[in-house]
């Protein structure tokens, strides 16, 4: 076992790098889209197919994900992203992803009032009262704003707006 | 000389019309307020606020959302010098000089040489692009599919050198772009690429969803409530002044700001974020106490500040006269245009002089307006930075998803967006800057189509030997010059092409259609 420069043992064990990770997830994709792109037809230079444009590209992303796994030494280890935020983004995507769903069957002030009042009330632990106020005010403004003065409408509840 | 002054004349009157004054003034407002706050940059400010711009005509509507975008430039400075925090990514460096300014008790001095500063990059950007926005809008009309391709590969060159991320990481962004503007079917052969059986992705991908989930949900997912704490602080009026010192010191880093800013705009990239990097670097380079960087010195707080709004006027240059965005704001400018049925380009000056005309002239009046707007009503703007974050976000979020279901009233854009925003999220956690992959997707988009229809009339060129006269005509009567002419009589013998006026009788050619001139 040698020892690198900065310390690291080189050889038996490599240390799992952010761009081993970042190259290989753009490289294995790449390579993925390609496998499902086998009924686009390539053609010829001089008369590209449907599939040229996309099969060039992804050889590039493949490529260039091989790159930086290559270059991945210079990167900070793995371990060392901090995923500290992730319960939140999980939980805002987890949310917005429910109310997506519901979004054009309950309507978008039965939704988004609901989306509002749990992200104020449950995950940032705001008084009741004033969740459930902001949450309904503002998107029935919201609602009205679009609909009434913009003419851009948005989709009613199934029983009343 | 003259047309331009008659028409910047005819621009004026349609700026000073009230309604336009109103929707700039608004514009401005909304991008100062964008540029403070902390979780939502122009890009997503505008993509957010794009469907209020629904009911509104051409010319009201980009003359409000380019005023959120410069307005960003202005209000970004404010909590960069007085709370140490950017507003947005262009005003990252003037947070060293400015926040250390406002310890030394000379935040005043600092915001209205910042405000100053971008008011005088801001007006020389909106003159050059005045003067030399129509010429090279006419210049362009010249192009056909070959010159448009070669635009475009040179656009994504320059952004890989112009990125603020390493070169692989950059190619990669504009490669994924690039792969997502190939979603949805191909125009020149029909085929269905990617659509997965699902009808809304036949016609590919939108920027909005792509833009708003990157940088304005992504955004939201990698900042929890907890991390974003203001303590508010306002200067007083009477501390607004800087000395003469001050003044003299600031001259020239605002000038060499404003014509660095301004080149680095017109090139493809983020470029009022690497302006202002550029900036910063050249006045520390030439300054005569650089040692004073980073403690208080005027000149980071000039120069940056100057350069980061020409360079979002410049940015405006290709994408007005050559319909090319260069960079994720002008791409969503771009698709703002085409939604209210302006397609921005070489055609924009002649077929909507109203628009064009107006939106340069309200530039220079939003300019004005936002000199006004944030020197002595500075105090009353930080207030905004007293709503809690926790607040703000879930309003986000809401505004998100209106945003993108209202351009096409479809849940599926929706759904991509927020794809887009956990996306977003981990390329932020694997350094990543995702500006790169929204103008991919904007120059896929129309990049593959000129490709194949340079390749199209590659092949008519080698069989006829008259592609330049057809790439000519193919574009329109406004593109037919006496040279095409020429060719095209060349190729068709001695028919005259006044009579001819529909597909060519002899049939040189079935894919082109002969225009009457």
């Amino acid at each position: 076992m040698t020892a690198s420069p900065d310390g690291e043992h080189v050889g038996r064990r490599m240390i799992l790098r952010r761009d081993h990770i970042a190259g290989g997830a753009f490289a294995v994709a790449s390579a993925l889209v390609l496998i499902m792109s086998g009924d686009l037809p390539f053609g010829t230079l001089a008369s590209p197919g449907a599939g040229m444009m996309p099969k060039l590209l992804l050889v590039l992303l493949i490529g260039f994900g091989a790159i930086l796994i290559v270059r991945a030494g210079g990167s900070p280890p793995l371990a060392e992203i901090e995923w500290n935020d992730i319960r939140h983004a999980a939980t805002v995507i987890g949310l917005s992803a429910v109310a997506t769903a519901v979004y054009t069957i309950i309507g978008f002030v039965l939704s988004m009032s609901l989306l509002m009042f749990v992200l104020l009330y449950f995950v940032e632990r705001r008084m009741l009262w004033r969740a459930a106020v902001v949450s309904v005010g503002v998107t029935v403004g919201s609602y009205l704003l679009f609909n009434t003065l913009l003419k851009s409408p948005l989709p009613p509840m199934p029983f009343w707006f | 000389m003259e047309t331009t002054i008659d028409s910047l004349l005819l621009g004026f009157s349609v700026a000073f019309q009230p309604g336009i004054l109103l929707y700039a003034f608004l514009g401005c407002l909304t991008g100062t307020m964008v540029g403070m706050l902390t979780g939502i940059g122009p890009l997503a400010g505008i993509s957010i606020l794009l469907p209020v711009t629904f009911g509104l005509d051409a010319t009201r509507a980009i003359v409000m959302l380019a005023g959120i975008y410069y307005g960003s430039q202005y209000g970004g400075s404010t909590t960069s010098i007085l709370m140490r925090i950017p507003g947005e990514a262009a005003s990252v460096m003037t947070c060293i000089d400015g926040y250390a300014m406002a310890q030394k008790g000379r935040a005043g001095a600092a915001l209205c040489i910042a405000a100053v500063g971008s008011f005088i990059a801001g007006t020389f950007g909106v003159i050059v692009l005045t003067v030399v926005a129509p010429p090279l809008g006419q210049f362009a009309l010249s192009f056909g599919p070959p010159e448009y391709t070669a635009l475009l590969i040179l656009g994504l060159v320059f952004l890989a050198y112009m990125s603020s991320t390493s070169l692989i990481r950059t190619l990669l962004m504009a490669g994924v772009g690039l792969m997502i503007g190939c979603i949805g079917i191909d125009v020149m052969t029909g085929h269905f690429r990617y659509a997965f059986d699902i009808p809304e992705l036949g016609d590919g991908i939108g920027i909005v969803p792509v833009a708003v989930g990157l940088f304005g949900l992504g955004e939201i997912l990698s900042t929890p409530s907890h991390t974003v704490t203001a303590k508010v602080t306002s200067p007083r009026l009477a501390e607004l002044l800087p000395n003469r010192k001050e003044w003299r010191d600031s001259a020239m880093p605002i000038a060499r700001g404003t014509v660095l800013g301004f080149i680095v705009g017109i090139v493809p990239g983020s470029a009022h974020i690497i302006s202002s990097f550029l900036s910063y670097a050249l006045e520390k380079r030439v300054s005569k106490h650089p040692e004073e960087f980073g403690k208080g010195a005027i000149a980071g707080v000039a120069g940056p500040e100057s350069a980061n709004n020409a360079a979002s006027t410049g940015a405006f240059v290709p994408m007005l006269a050559l319909g090319i965005p260069t960079g994720p704001v002008t791409a969503v400018l771009m698709a703002a245009l085409l939604i209210h049925g302006v397609p921005p380009g070489p055609t924009l000056v002649n077929d909507h002089p109203d628009v064009f005309w107006g939106f340069i002239a309200s530039m220079y009046v939003g300019n004005l307006m936002l000199l006004a707007l944030n020197l002595p009503m500075v105090s009353v703007f930080v207030n905004v930075l007293r709503i809690p974050y926790s607040y703000l976000y879930p309003l986000i979020i809401m505004f998100c998803i209106i945003g993108v279901y209202e351009v096409n009233h479809s849940i599926v854009d929706v759904w991509i967006m927020l794809i887009m925003g956990l996306v977003g999220y981990l390329l932020r956690k694997f350094d990543f800057d995702p500006a790169p992959l929204v103008l991919g997707r904007a120059a896929g988009h129309i990049g593959d189509h000129f490709y194949d229809e340079a390749q199209g009339l590659a092949r008519q060129a080698r069989r006829g030997r008259v592609g330049r006269s057809l790439i000519a005509l193919r574009r329109g009567p406004d593109a037919v010059t006496p040279r095409a002419i020429r060719g095209l009589r060349a190729w068709c013998g001695n028919h005259n092409l006044a009579e001819i006026g529909g597909v060519c009788p002899v049939g040189h050619t079935s894919d082109f259609v002969c225009l009457p001139v």
